[in-house]
């Protein structure tokens, strides 16, 4: 048999997976700017590692659920692999930009 | 003692896992490169197998380097030092941030060091899960593919610069 062979398989769990991670991507930025501009800081979980530990945690909570949701949502339909998949890029790129340490100084 | 405990952590952290899954992550992209689908020829299933399993393995790799940064290396490293201490050796961010010309090595390459590695595994995370989940498939549906390769390669980019601002740090103050 080939890997290339076979029936073709619906996308939506592969997109839902690409998607959510790109969400995790955003959440990991959106902690971290929120706490650099004194809004939220996630409070530390772990004391000798200090507000990291929260930040981190909790964003990736958010990629989990958001994962799970999409997951469920999508797993048995086809999607627009284009779109997901540029969605993911742009928030990848917003979640980088956010951890960005010279960023922070805009807000 | 020559190597302490905290300087093989960090050893272990940067250059057995992280150096590790950088090297995996290039060898799964040039896998899909090489894999890609093609009229004449068809692809052994079994090649797919091995791209899930590499990508499975940097993964797993991934998690444990950045949890082992998190909780085992970064808190000897962000530790203060006792009051009136002249040699800062043993304290990394106080020495580093004691030097205004190396102060950027804590605010800008730790800090980065702090939240971008996760970035990374999450989207490792999700390029295994899509190569395990559509294994028979992964290397014959070009979506697909495509997807994994794209968050293969911005994992790819996003481990190697983290891992040059680790040895930046480590090179001026390193944890002993």
């Amino acid at each position: 048999m080939s890997a290339a062979g076979g029936a073709t398989p619906t996308n939506g769990a592969a997109m839902a997976a690409t998607l959510a991670a790109g969400l995790g991507a955003l959440a990991i930025g959106l902690f971290v700017i929120l706490n650099e501009a004194g809004i939220y800081g996630a409070p530390s979980l772990y004391g000798p590692a200090g507000g990291v530990s929260g930040r981190t945690t909790f964003a990736v909570a958010v990629w989990l659920i958001a994962w799970g949701a999409l997951h469920w949502r999508w797993k048995e339909r086809d999607v627009d692999a284009g779109r997901v998949v540029t969605a993911c890029l742009v928030l990848v790129g917003v979640g980088l930009l956010l951890t960005f340490p010279p960023m922070w100084d805009v807000f | 003692m020559l190597f302490t405990a905290r300087s093989i952590w960090t050893m272990v952290h940067g250059m057995v896992l992280g150096g590790g899954a950088l090297l995996a992550l290039a060898a799964v992209l040039y896998a899909l490169w090489l894999l890609r689908p093609s009229s004449e020829a068809e692809i052994p299933e079994r090649y797919a197998g091995s791209v899930a399993t590499l990508t499975v393995l940097i993964a797993a790799a991934l998690w444990i380097t950045v949890l082992a940064g998190t909780y085992i290396v970064f808190p000897p490293y962000r530790a203060p030092p006792p009051e009136g201490l002249v040699d800062l050796a043993y304290y990394p961010r106080s020495l580093l941030l004691g030097n205004p010309e190396t102060a950027w090595l804590h605010a800008f390459a730790m800090e980065t060091k702090e939240h971008v590695p996760f970035i990374a595994a999450m989207l490792s995370t999700a390029a295994a899960f899509v190569s395990v989940r559509y294994r028979s498939g992964l290397l014959g549906h070009p979506q697909i593919r495509g997807a994994v390769m794209t968050l293969t390669a911005i994992s790819f980019a996003l481990v190697a610069y983290v891992a040059v601002l680790g040895v930046f740090v480590n090179k001026v103050a390193p944890l002993e």
